[in-house]
């Protein structure tokens, strides 16, 4: 344990920023969340007709929302890896540290850590090129999606992986604020994780479908 | 005839340069209402004198016995054999310093715990030995004594993985001490005291909620509840704090 920072002295009262940087890290969290379901029921829309989805598309596009916002969500998407990144073990001792926990206690939410800071490493990368890739070739337009991806099936592929992994580590996020606020109690765990099971079952296929809708449009 | 149990049990003195870690077995038949405190005794007296262990009340109250069981930390008195699989395996808590085989040093790390939150009530009144001892509420002496129960044991400490990760993080132990003074409406401490104690990453911002420590504790302490109060409470002081600059 550190030398006690405790001294109750005028000098000392700090105003030091890890409380900040907590909320700043949950807020950007929540603020992904919100984005990612708005941006699943956008694309989603294709489901119900790619002329819907054409006419959200464009309608971000012509109100320079797209163009704007794009870049504001890689801000956020990069803030919130900074944020995090302060508890992710990136020496591979403390890597080895909590995986051995894990196994050790065969622990629930242990395990789900892991996976958060694992997903969340890959999500990093996968997710800055699909923006790349999106944001360098505008307008959005459903047929073209659904031509890249026919193209090159290695896209379809790249999706299939990007969108669980996006949904679960959402979802565990979700989960984690909840408790680590304390917005759920002792008595709403257990709900809570039923919640945010079905939650990710939900998304995931939806995002799924949206997939494959895009695979099987005529060209 | 009761089940045969085999005990795995972590071996290793520090104080011996000829000793290096290691796992023993032990094979031991179970008796009616058997607990782990009675077989580590008789494994002790039957099997091997040299066998280190702590225990005190047997009871589940002065929180020496604490120990990795089957992979979780636990009270070896209060865990009964009839709730385990036939193989056991038990280690030491981890985070703790070793003493030898199953026994850690709990007290050094909690003594300075105990320093760094500065775990007795502060106040400026003088003490006076013949006044009366003044009121309190039951509603709050109660919710005071519900956080008070805390035993000591380090289990919460052992399973938590920030625990394990950042030596300097107080553990849901710790961070409930400073909740128990927080309600005491005999400490004179402010609110931005018990921030500079907990307000940052070595208290209640570094917890990142994996809950182990709520799903291990023995004694079924409110550590989730207590958590999620503080890092509302000490985020709202943050937040002050933070625009009031
Ligand atoms: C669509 C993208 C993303 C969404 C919706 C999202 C959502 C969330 C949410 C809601 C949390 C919980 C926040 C908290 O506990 O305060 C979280 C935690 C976390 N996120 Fe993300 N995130 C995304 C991308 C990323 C990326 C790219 C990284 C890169 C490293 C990342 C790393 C982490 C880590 C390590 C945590 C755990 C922090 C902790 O346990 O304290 N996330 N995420
Ligand atoms: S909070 Fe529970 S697990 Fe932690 S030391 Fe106290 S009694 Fe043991
Ligand atoms: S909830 Fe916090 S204190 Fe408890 S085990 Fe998890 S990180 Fe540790
Ligand atoms: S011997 Fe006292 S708690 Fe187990």
């Amino acid at each position: 344990m550190q030398v006690p920072l405790t001294a109750n002295h005028q000098s000392l009262r700090n105003h030091r920023l890890d409380g900040v940087l907590d909320w700043a890290q949950m807020l950007s969290g929540v603020g992904l969340i919100l984005f990612m379901w708005a941006h699943m029921l956008l694309v989603g829309s294709v489901l119900l007709s790619p002329g819907i989805m054409n006419g959200i598309a464009d309608f971000f596009e012509s109100s320079g929302m797209a163009q704007v916002g794009g870049p504001l969500i890689f801000l956020l998407f990069l803030g919130h890896f900074v944020l995090a990144a302060r508890k992710i073990p990136f020496r591979l001792e403390g890597q080895k540290t909590i995986l051995e926990q894990a196994k050790l206690l065969h622990h629930q939410d242990t395990w789900l850590w892991v996976v958060q800071a694992t997903t969340a490493m890959v999500i990093l990368i996968m997710g800055a090129i699909h923006m790349w890739a999106v944001l360098s070739d505008l307008p959005i337009v459903a047929l073209k999606c659904a031509e890249t991806l026919q193209k090159n099936s290695g896209w379809l592929l790249f999706y299939l992986v990007l969108a669980p992994l996006v949904h679960v580590h959402l979802g565990i996020g979700l989960y984690r604020i909840a408790v680590k606020w304390g917005f759920v109690g002792r008595a709403g765990r257990k709900g809570l994780k039923r919640f945010v099971n079905l939650l990710i079952l939900v998304s995931v296929g939806i995002s799924v479908l949206t997939l494959f809708r895009f695979w099987f449009m005529t060209v | 005839m009761g089940r045969l149990l085999k005990f795995n049990i972590f071996r290793y003195n520090p104080q011996d340069p000829e000793s290096t870690p290691h796992m023993e077995s032990f094979v031991l038949e179970e008796t009616d209402s058997m607990t782990l405190f009675i077989v580590l005794n008789r494994i002790r007296e039957e099997q091997d004198p040299s066998l280190q262990f702590d225990f005190c009340c047997r009871a589940g109250i002065c929180g020496s016995c604490g120990m990795v069981i089957n992979g979780r930390p636990g009270l070896a008195c209060h865990t009964k054999t009839k709730d385990l699989p036939e193989e056991i395996t038990l280690l030491p808590l981890p985070v703790f310093q070793l003493v030898g085989d199953l026994s850690v040093d709990t007290g050094s790390w909690f003594r300075e715990l105990y320093d760094t939150v500065e775990s007795w009530i502060h106040t400026k009144k003088q003490f006076d030995p013949n006044a009366p001892e003044e009121r309190m509420e039951d509603a709050v002496a109660e919710s005071i004594y519900e956080l008070d129960r805390c035993i000591e044991c380090g289990c919460c400490v052992a399973a938590c993985g920030t625990a394990r990760m950042r030596p300097d993080f107080l553990g849901a132990a710790g961070i409930n001490k400073v909740g128990r003074f927080l309600i005491d409406p005999r400490d004179e401490r402010t609110e931005q005291d018990y921030y500079e104690i907990i307000g940052n990453d070595m208290g209640i911002f570094g917890c990142m909620g994996l809950l182990a420590c709520e799903d291990v504790c023995p004694k079924h302490m409110p550590l989730q509840d207590q958590l999620g109060f503080l890092r509302r409470k000490m985020g709202i002081t943050a937040l002050k704090n933070f625009f009031r600059k």
